[in-house]
C-alpha cells in the first residue's frame, strides 16, 4: 500500500483543506494520472494474470462449444435455456449501475457520483461485452447469429419481430452503443490530461489519438457539456428499457413463472440492485490499491449501500408480489409453479436468491457494516451471488417443471457451463483490469468541478 | 468382386467389370474363392482401400437388379443366371425418385408379421403392415376399411438390413474364411453314409417350406434329429391344451365380440403372437359409440398378473399378485364358477383379490358364451388348461381351438435339454445351429457353452458373428428377411410370404437355402417357396400370391375340442410368502431387444419402454413395498438369487409391480451383439446378462429367491421421471407429486362407460382460465390465420393406446430421427418426434396407468412461431407448423415456449458416426424425402409433411401417374408414419376441411378434448377421452368417478 499512504502525503491534507485550490486541483490530477502514468503496482500482475487465466477459461470453452454443439452445457430439451441465458441476464443486470449512476444521478445533480462514475461506467460496457456473447454463443449455430440483424440480403430473409429476442437485438445494441459513447465522451478531457502529463512519447501519441485533440478551450467545454447533458438524458430511458425489453423474453411466454407482468419493474430493480453491488465490489479495493481513498470517499461507498439496501428491498417487494399475484390470480400452473421453486427440487436455489438478496442487504442498515470495506465487499459478492440465482430460479425452474409432467426435467450443468460462467468473470476482470492501469479511473475534470475550491469561498462540502 | 463379401466396393471400375457378366453380385459372391477380409469376422473390417458404398453405386446396382425382376413385384431374384443389357429402357413401374411397396413378411419367434414395405430405387426404406392381411388387417375406426399396424420390433427390423456390424463372410474357428471352404465341407458331410451324430438346432420357424426340407432331410439324411429353440415360447399353453383336451390345439380368441376378457398375466397386446389382431379386436368394442357389441356398450377387460403390461394397462381392473399365485386365483375363479373345493393359498383371502374374483365370476355367469380367459406365456399348464376349461363352458362363441401345425413337436424346454443330453453322451458329433443364439440364451442349467466345445464340428448360420457363433467351428452369415425367400405362418395359421427386396448385402443365406445345401438341392429359393405354395392347395398364381404376401383360406382348421374333465391339479398351489427370503423372480420379454436378438439396433435399444420408460438397460423390476422391505432404491445394484445361482443386476421400483415379484427383464448383458449391444459401460448401457439366472426347471417363473443389495450404483436412463428415479420414485408428497396427481385427470382425460351414456356428457370443458368476457374462447392478440383450403389435423383416441411403441420406432424409421445414446437420455435429450407419456394413478402399489402419445399438435396460435426472431418456424396455408432447418439459428426459444415440449435440438452432430466409414451402409436407410438435421437446429414432428406433399403431387399429376381427377384427395390418402403402425388406428389423420373425414368426425365426437385448452394454442392434434369400463360391483375400488375430470 505504499501508493496510498504517498497519495495521502503527497496530496497534502486532501481537497478542501488546502490554501491554494490549485494545489487541490493539481492534487486531483496528480493521484489520477499517476495510475494511468507511473509505474505499474505490484498488486496489478497477479490481478492480471489471474484474470488471464479466467479468460483462457472462456476461450477453450468456446472452442469447445463451437466445435462440438450446445450440448456440451447441461441444456436439454426441457430446459432450452440455462446457465446460458443465466449468464446474460446476470451480467445485462450489472451492467445497469453504471448508467444510472452516469446519467440518472447526473440528471438529478446528484454530485457525489463524479468520484465513482467513470468507473462505474467502464465496468457498464465490460459487463455488456460479457453480457453480449451470451445471445450469440447460445445459438445451436452461432455462425449464422448474424441472421438476427436485420440486414438487406438476396436469400429473402429478414427476422421477426414478434420475437423478443430479436428486440433484445435493439435493446442491447443501443445500450452499448450508448454507453460506450457516453463513457468516451466523458473520457476526453481527462485523456487529455493524461496526454498532457505522459513523459513517454508512445504515451503522449497514444493518449494523443484517443483524446481527439482536446485543448480545453471554452467553446469545447460548452460543447462538450451540452453534448453530456443530451447524451445523459438519452441514457436515462435505457436504465429503464434495456431490462425491461430483457424481462420481455420470459415475460411474453407463455410459461408459467415467466408469463408475468411484473417482470419488467422487477428486472430493472434488480439490475440496479446487482450493478451497484458489483461497483461496489469493485471500487472498494481499488481506491485502497490506486490510493484513491480520498477522492472515492467512504461516504460514496455508505451512498452505494443505501442505495442497495432499496433495490434490495424492491427486489424483496418484487419477490413477494409476485407469489402474491400467482395465488390471487387462481391460476393453478402458475401457482405451483411457484410453489414448486420454493418447495420443489430447485428449493435450495431459490432460497439462496431470497437470503442473498432481501437478507444480505438487511445489514447495510447498520453503519458499521456500511464503512467497513471487508463487510462491505463480502456483502456485495453475496448480493451479486444472490443475483445470479435470481436469474437461474426464473429460468431454470420454470422450465423444469411446465405443464405436461411427461416432460418434467432437471436441469445439471456440465464443467463448460462452470468454465463458461468462469471465462465470463474473466473477460470483465481482464478489461477492467486494462481500463483501471491505463485509462482515467476518476472522472479528473468531474470530480475537480464539484471541489469545494471550484466554487470560490463557498465550502458547501 | 471379392469385397462384395462384406459389403463394399473397392471401385466402379470393379463394379463395372463384374457387372456385366455376372448379374446375380449375390450369387457370385457366394461362389467367391476368398475373402480378402484378413481380420474375419470378429475383427474390424478391413478399411484399406474400402470405399464406401454410395449411394450412387448402390441405385446403380439395384437399377440392374431390378432390370431382371420378374416376378411381380419383387426388388430382386437370387439364382437366375440371365444376361443383362444395361438399362436402355425405364423398367416398368420404375419411376426415378418414386417408392414401390412390396408384401413380404418378418417371422419373429416362430410366428409371421405380414408387411409391405418401402422400396426407394432398390433401397427398402420402411415397413408397414400388410393391411390386406387377412389376420393382420382390417379397420376399426368407421370409414376405414383397410389398416394395417405393426410391432416395434417389425419397425425397427430393417435397421439390421443396414448394419454394419452384421456377418459379412464366413468363418472357420474364428478366422475369416470363403463360402466354397464351407460348401466343400458340406459336400464331404453329404457324403457320409450316416447322419446319426447329426443334429440340427433350429430356431423356432413356422414355414411350410422349412418344414418339407426338414422333412426331405430326415428322409435324405436318416439318423438326423432336428430339435427348435426358442428362449420366448408358447410352450406352456401347448402343455396346458394337452392337459385340457388331450391333445395340442392352438385358442384363437375373438376379442372383437367377448364382454369379458380375462388375461391371466398374459400381455394380449404386446407379447402374445396374436397381438397385432388382438389389440385390433379389442379396440373394435371399446368405442361405445361405435362398437362391435352394439351401440352403448363395450368389452370389459380383466387382467391378473405380476408385472405391469399393455393388458394391464388397458384393463378395467386390474389385479397385482404374484406370477406363482395367479393359479391359486384362477381357481379360486373357476371354484367359484363350477363349483368344488377353493384353494387354500392365502392368496385367495385377499380382501381385493377376493372381491375382485367374486364380482368376476358373478359376471362371467351373466355373459355366459362371450367370455375369454387367457393364460399368458408365464404361466404353467395348469392355469392354461384352467382358461381353456373356462373358455370351453363360458367362451363357447369367442374361442376358437385351431388345430396345430406341430403337434407332436416336444417342447422347446425339451428339445434343448434332449440336445444337451445327447452332446453329453457324445452322440452329436455335427450340430448345424440354425438361427438363435442358444449360448447366450439357453437355460443356464444346460452350460450350452461348454457342451458346443464337445460337438465336433458346429455350424451356426447367424445374422450376427454373436456369442453362439464365436464358440461354433463354423459360422455362416445369414440373410436378413429382406433379402432372402420364405414363408411363415401367422398365429392363425395365414401362409404369409417372405418376398426380399434386395440381393443379400453381406452374402448371407436363409435357413432355407442351407438346408437345400444339405440336400445337395440346387433349386433356387423362390422355386422352393413357390412349390410350398403350389402345395398348399389354396389355389391362385404365385404371383398374385406374391403380390398381396399371403395366401388366403390357409388358416388352421378349427377343431372340435371336448374338456376332460376337472382339474385334477393340486389346489395347495404356491404359499404366499412372506419374509424377505421368499420372492419369485419372474422373466420378462423386453420391448427394445425381445428376447435379446435385437440387442444391436439403436432404434429399440431408444424407445424407451412403454411402463418402465428405461432406455439402453434391461433391469429387475421391484414393487415399491417390497424394495422398502429390502431396502432397496431404484439404481442399486441387486443380487438376485436362487439355490446358488446369482445375478447382479439393476433395480427399478415400479409402481404397480406385484409384492413379492421380482419381474427381470430378458435381452441384455450381451458380449457379441455388435458395437451398439455390447454390454458396455454403464454410461453406455447393454444391459444385464438375466439368462445367467434362467433354468430348464424356471424357464419362466422361479419362486425361493432372496435379494441383497450389493452397494453397487447403476444408471438407468428414463425418458420420464429422470429426475424422480433417483428418489427410487418415492413418491414423498412433495409439491411436484401433488400437482402431478392434479393434473393428470385433466391432461388424460377418461370417462366411465356409465358417465358416457349421460348424452350431455362432454370431454372438453367450457370454461378454461382466463375466458375472454369480452371476445369469448379462444380470443388472441394476434390476427389469426383464415384457412381456407386444406386443414390438416390429427385425432388421438386415448382408449385405443396400448403403449406398442410402433408409432415411435415408425416415427423414427420414417423421419430420420437421430438416436442419442444413454448418456444424452439421461439429460433429456432424446429426440423422439412422438413419445408415449405414462402417468400412474391412484396407490402407489396398485396404481392405474394411462397413456398419451403426444407428438408436435400443430397449433393455430402456435406460441413457438411468435418467438424465433428468425422466422425459422412459420404457418403453413394449410394450417402445418413447418419448420425451416435452413433458416433455424438455434435460439431454442420454440423450445422454452412449447407447452406440450415436443421440439427436439439438436444438441451435437447426431450423424458423427457417418464419420467412420463403415457406417456408411447406413446411409441407405435415410428417408430420402426427408432432411437430415445438423447440429444446432431445432426439429419436431411435422405431421410427416413430406407423405401429405407426395400425396399432393400424385393428385396434381393427371393419369397415368395421379390415380383420380386431378387434386383429388379422397380421405385415407395420407397416412403419417404414426398412423400407419399403429395397430388400432388409436392416430388418425386427415383434412379438417372435408366434413366427413375420420378425423373432423373425431373431432366433433363429444369425446374430444384439446391438451391444455386453456392457453388458447389452438391445437390440431385433438385427443378422444379414454372409456373405462369398471364393473359397478367394483366402482368403488376403481379410479375416477363417472363424468369428465
Amino acid at each position: 500500500m505504499a501508493t496510498s499512504s504517498d497519495a495521502a502525503s503527497e496530496a497534502g491534507a486532501g481537497p478542501g483543506h488546502g490554501p491554494d485550490p490549485r494545489a487541490a486541483f493539481r492534487g486531483i490530477t496528480n493521484d489520477v494520472t499517476r495510475v494511468a502514468l507511473g509505474t505499474t503496482p505490484k498488486w496489478w500482475y497477479p490481478a492480471f494474470a489471474v484474470s488471464n487465466l479466467m479468460l483462457l477459461c472462456l476461450v477453450v470453452a468456446l472452442y469447445h462449444l463451437f466445435t462440438t454443439g450446445i450440448g456440451v452445457w447441461g441444456n436439454n430439451n426441457v430446459q432450452g435455456w440455462a446457465w446460458d441465458i443465466t449468464n446474460f441476464v446476470f451480467w445485462i443486470g450489472i451492467g445497469h449501475a453504471g448508467t444510472l449512476i452516469s446519467a440518472v444521478l447526473y440528471l438529478f445533480r446528484q454530485e457525489w457520483r463524479t468520484s465513482i462514475n467513470r468507473s462505474a461506467e467502464a465496468m457498464t460496457i465490460f459487463a455488456v461485452a460479457a453480457a453480449g456473447i451470451f445471445p450469440i454463443i447460445h445459438t445451436g449455430r452461432p455462425w449464422f447469429a448474424w441472421w438476427l440483424i436485420p440486414h438487406p440480403n438476396d436469400m429473402g430473409m429478414w427476422p421477426q419481430f414478434r420475437s423478443p429476442l430479436m428486440w433484445d437485438v435493439f435493446a442491447i445494441s443501443t445500450y452499448a452503443t450508448t454507453s460506450i459513447l457516453f463513457w468516451y465522451m466523458g473520457m476526453v478531457p481527462d485523456l487529455a490530461t493524461l496526454r498532457d502529463k505522459a513523459k513517454e512519447r508512445w504515451k503522449q501519441i497514444a493518449y494523443g489519438l484517443l483524446c481527439l485533440g482536446w485543448r480545453g478551450s471554452a467553446r469545447q467545454w460548452h460543447r462538450y457539456e451540452r453534448a453530456y447533458l443530451i447524451l445523459a438524458a438519452l441514457s436515462t430511458p435505457l436504465v429503464l428499457s434495456v431490462h425491461s425489453v430483457v424481462s420481455f423474453d420470459f415475460a411474453t411466454s407463455q410459461n408459467p413463472g415467466w408469463h408475468t407482468t411484473i417482470l419488467p419493474p422487477y428486472f430493472v430493480a434488480g439490475a440496479i440492485f446487482s450493478g451497484f453491488a458489483m461497483v461496489a465490489t469493485l471500487l472498494v479495493p481499488l481506491r485502497y490499491l490506486c490510493g484513491l481513498q480520498h477522492i472515492i470517499k467512504e461516504s460514496h461507498i455508505e451512498a452505494m449501500c443505501k442505495i442497495m439496501i432499496a433495490t434490495g428491498l424492491m427486489v424483496g417487494g418484487a419477490y413477494g408480489i409476485e407469489l402474491f399475484t400467482a395465488w390471487y390470480s387462481g391460476n393453478a400452473a402458475e401457482w405451483f409453479t411457484f410453489r414448486n421453486r420454493i418447495l420443489g427440487e430447485y428449493s435450495w436455489a431459490y432460497f439462496m436468491m431470497v437470503s442473498c438478496n432481501v437478507l444480505v442487504p438487511q445489514f447495510f442498515w447498520f453503519k458499521k457494516c456500511r464503512t467497513n470495506p471487508w463487510i462491505v465487499v463480502i456483502l456485495s459478492i453475496l448480493i451479486n451471488v444472490g443475483m445470479w440465482f435470481e436469474r437461474f430460479v426464473i429460468i431454470a425452474t420454470s422450465l423444469a417443471r411446465q405443464a405436461l409432467p411427461g416432460m418434467w426435467g432437471y436441469f445439471s450443468p456440465t464443467r463448460w457451463d462452470v468454465l463458461t460462467l468462469i471465462g465470463s468473470f474473466g473477460l470483465f476482470f481482464t478489461l477492467f483490469l486494462l481500463f483501471a492501469r491505463f485509462l482515467p479511473i476518476i472522472a479528473i475534470a468531474e470530480v475537480k468541478g464539484v471541489l469545494p475550491e471550484a466554487h470560490a469561498g463557498k465550502d458547501h462540502h | 468382386m471379392s469385397s462384395l463379401d462384406h459389403g463394399y466396393w473397392k471401385s466402379m471400375a470393379e463394379l463395372d467389370r463384374d457387372l456385366p457378366a455376372e448379374t446375380e453380385f449375390a450369387a457370385t459372391s457366394l461362389e467367391s474363392s476368398q475373402s480378402d477380409d484378413p481380420d474375419g469376422p470378429d475383427g474390424p473390417p478391413a478399411d484399406d482401400g474400402v470405399d464406401p458404398l454410395s449411394r450412387r453405386n448402390f441405385a446403380k446396382l439395384m437399377g440392374a437388379s431390378f432390370a431382371l425382376a420378374g416376378v411381380a413385384g419383387a426388388g430382386c431374384k437370387r439364382y437366375d443366371r440371365e444376361e443383362i443389357v444395361p438399362l436402355a429402357r425405364r423398367p416398368e413401374d420404375q419411376v426415378p425418385g418414386t417408392t414401390q411397396a412390396y408384401a413380404t413378411a418378418f417371422e419373429l419367434g416362430g410366428h409371421a408379421q405380414a408387411l409391405v414395405v418401402t422400396s426407394y430405387e432398390g433401397r427398402p426404406v420402411k415397413v408397414d403392415g400388410n393391411p390386406e392381411h387377412p389376420f393382420a388387417g382390417g379397420g376399426i375406426v368407421t370409414g376405414t376399411k383397410r389398416h394395417g399396424g405393426s410391432t416395434a420390433f417389425a419397425q425397427g427390423s430393417i435397421l439390421h438390413l443396414y448394419d454394419p456390424d452384421r456377418s459379412q463372410s464366413v468363418a472357420h474357428s474364428g478366422k475369416g474364411t470363403s463360402f466354397s471352404d464351407w460348401k466343400a465341407w458340406i459336400s464331404d458331410l453329404r457324403k457320409q453314409s450316416n447322419f446319426n451324430k447329426v443334429r440340427v438346432l433350429a430356431e423356432a420357424t413356422s414355414s411350410p417350406t422349412v418344414q418339407a426340407l426338414r422333412r426331405r432331410l430326415n428322409g435324405e439324411m436318416p439318423g438326423l434329429i432336428w430339435h427348435e429353440w426358442e428362449p420366448l415360447s408358447w410352450d406352456n399353453e401347448r402343455a396346458g391344451m394337452v392337459q385340457a383336451f388331450g391333445r395340442v390345439v392352438r385358442p384363437l380368441a375373438h376379442l372383437d365380440l367377448a364382454e369379458t376378457i380375462v388375461a391371466l398375466d398374459c400381455d394380449l397386446f404386446l407379447d402374445h403372437p396374436a397381438a397385432l389382431r388382438y389389440s385390433r379386436d379389442f379396440a373394435k368394442s371399446r368405442n361405445p359409440d361405435a362398437s362391435t357389441l352394439g351401440r352403448g356398450r363395450m368389452n370389459r377387460l380383466y387382467a391378473i398378473e405380476s408385472a405391469y403390461s399393455s393388458t394391464g394397462v388397458m384393463a378395467d381392473h386390474r389385479l397385482p399378485v404374484r406370477s406363482e399365485h395367479v393359479l391359486p386365483v384362477a381357481q379360486l375363479l373357476e371354484a367359484l364358477l363350477v363349483g368344488g373345493a377353493q384353494p387354500r393359498a392365502d392368496i385367495v383371502s385377499d380382501p381385493k383379490v377376493k372381491k375382485v374374483v367374486e364380482a368376476l365370476a358373478r359376471e362371467i355367469k351373466r355373459n355366459t358364451g362371450r367370455v375369454v380367459v387367457l393364460a399368458g406365456r408365464k404361466q404353467p399348464a395348469a392355469v392354461h388348461a384352467l382358461a381353456a376349461r373356462l373358455n370351453q363352458t363360458y367362451g363357447s362363441s369367442t374361442v376358437e381351438h385351431l388345430e396345430d401345425p406341430a403337434p407332436t413337436r416336444p417342447s422347446h424346454a425339451e428339445a434343448i435339454a434332449t440336445l444337451a443330453r445327447e452332446i453329453k453322451q457324445q452322440q452329436v458329433e455335427t450340430l448345424f445351429i440354425l438361427g438363435g443364439n442358444p449360448v447366450y440364451d439357453a437355460p443356464a442349467d444346460l452350460d450350452f457353452s461348454t457342451l458346443l466345445g464337445q460337438v465336433a464340428t458346429s455350424v451356426h448360420l447367424s445374422e450376427y458373428a454373436n456369442e453362439t457363433s464365436a464358440k461354433a467351428t463354423w459360422h455362416v452369415p445369414r440373410a436378413h428377411y429382406l433379402e432372402a425367400w420364405g414363408d411363415a405362418r401367422t398365429w392363425d395359421g395365414t401362409l404369409t410370404l417372405q418376398q426380399p427386396l434386395i440381393a443379400p448385402m453381406y452374402g448371407g443365406i436363409s435357413i432355407i437355402e442351407l438346408c437345400a445345401m444339405l440336400l445337395g438341392d440346387e433349386t433356387p429359393t423362390d422355386e422352393l417357396v413357390s412349390r410350398t405354395f403350389a402345395d398348399s392347395g389354396a389355389g391362385g398364381t404365385w404371383r398374385a400370391a406374391i403380390h398381396d404376401g399371403f395366401v388366403d383360406k390357409t388358416q388352421l382348421a378349427a377343431q372340435a375340442v371336448q374338456a376332460s374333465g376337472g382339474g385334477g391339479v393340486d389346489l395347495a398351489g404356491a404359499q404366499a410368502g412372506a419374509g424377505t427370503g421368499d420372492l419369485e423372480v419372474t422373466f420378462l420379454q423386453s420391448s427394445s431387444t425381445y428376447d435379446g436378438r435385437f440387442a444391436n439396433n439403436a432404434w429399440l435399444q431408444e424407445t424407451p419402454d412403454f411402463l418402465t420408460k428405461v432406455t439402453w438397460d434391461n433391469v429387475a423390476l421391484i414393487a415399491p413395498d417390497t424394495a422398502d422391505k429390502l431396502g432397496v432404491h431404484s439404481q442399486d445394484i441387486i443380487r438376485i438369487k436362487v439355490g446358488d445361482r446369482s445375478l447382479d443386476i439393476a433395480a427399478l421400483v415400479m409402481p404397480g409391480q406385484a409384492k413379492g415379484s421380482i419381474g427381470v427383464v430378458l435381452g441384455g448383458g450381451r458380449t457379441r451383439a455388435g458395437r451398439v449391444g455390447n454390454k458396455q459401460r454403464e454410461w453406455v448401457g447393454g444391459g444385464f446378462d438375466a439368462y445367467k439366472l434362467r433354468t430348464t426347471a424356471g424357464l419362466d417363473v422361479i419362486g425361493g429367491a432372496t435379494v441383497t443389495r450389493t452397494g453397487g450404483r447403476y444408471r438407468i436412463a428414463t425418458t420420464q421421471e429422470h429426475h424422480d428415479i433417483r428418489r427410487g420414485m418415492s413418491w414423498s408428497k412433495t409439491v411436484g407429486e401433488v400437482e402431478y396427481a392434479k393434473k393428470i385427470p385433466d391432461l388424460v382425460r377418461e370417462v366411465q362407460l356409465e358417465g358416457l351414456a349421460d348424452p350431455g356428457y362432454k370431454a372438453e370443458t367450457d370454461h378454461p382460465y382466463f375466458h375472454d368476457h369480452h371476445h369469448g374462447r379462444g380470443y388472441s392478440l394476434y390476427e389469426e390465420k383464415k384457412y381456407e383450403g386444406r386443414k390438416w389435423a390429427m385425432a388421438i383416441d386415448l382408449g385405443n393406446c396400448m403403449g406398442c411403441n410402433a408409432c415411435m420406432v415408425a416415427c423414427q424409421s420414417e423421419n430420420n430421427v437421430p438416436v442419442v445414446g444413454k448418456r444424452e437420455v439421461t439429460r433429456n435429450r432424446e429426440m423422439s418426434w412422438i413419445r408415449i407419456d405414462r402417468y400412474f394413478k391412484g396407490d402407489l402399489n396398485d396404481p392405474e396407468v394411462v397413456g398419451q402419445p403426444v407428438t408436435c399438435q400443430h397449433c393455430e396460435n402456435a406460441p413457438c412461431e411468435t418467438v424465433c426472431p428468425v422466422g425459422a418456424t412459420l404457418h403453413s396455408s394449410e394450417g402445418l407448423n413447418d419448420m425451416v432447418y435452413n433458416r433455424c439459428v438455434g435460439t431454442r426459444y420454440c423450445l422454452n415456449n412449447c407447452p406440450y415440449r415436443v421440439r427436439r435440438f439438436n444438441f451435437f452432430d447426431y450423424h458423427k458416426e457417418f464419420q467412420d466409414a463403415r457406417n456408411n451402409v447406413r446411409k441407405l436407410l435415410f428417408n430420402p424425402d426427408v432432411t437430415v438435421r445438423e447440429r444446432g437446429v431445432m426439429e419436431k414432428c411435422t405431421y410427416c409433411v413430406q407423405r401429405i406433399q407426395g400425396a399432393k403431387i400424385k393428385a396434381k399429376n393427371p393419369a397415368p401417374y395421379g390415380d383420380n381427377e386431378r387434386g383429388f384427395m379422397p380421405d385415407g390418402t395420407i397416412t403419417t408414419a404414426c398412423q400407419a403402425a399403429c395397430p388400432t388406428e388409436a392416430i388418425v389423420f386427415g383434412d379438417l376441411s372435408d366434413p366427413d373425414s375420420r378425423v373432423s368426425l373425431l373431432h366433433k365426437d363429444r369425446r374430444n378434448y384439446e391438451l391444455l385448452g386453456d392457453l388458447n394454442d389452438k391445437p390440431r392434434t385433438r385427443f378422444l377421452a379414454r372409456v373405462r369400463n369398471p364393473n359397478p360391483e367394483l366402482a368403488a375400488s376403481s379410479g375416477q368417478p363417472a363424468g369428465h375430470n
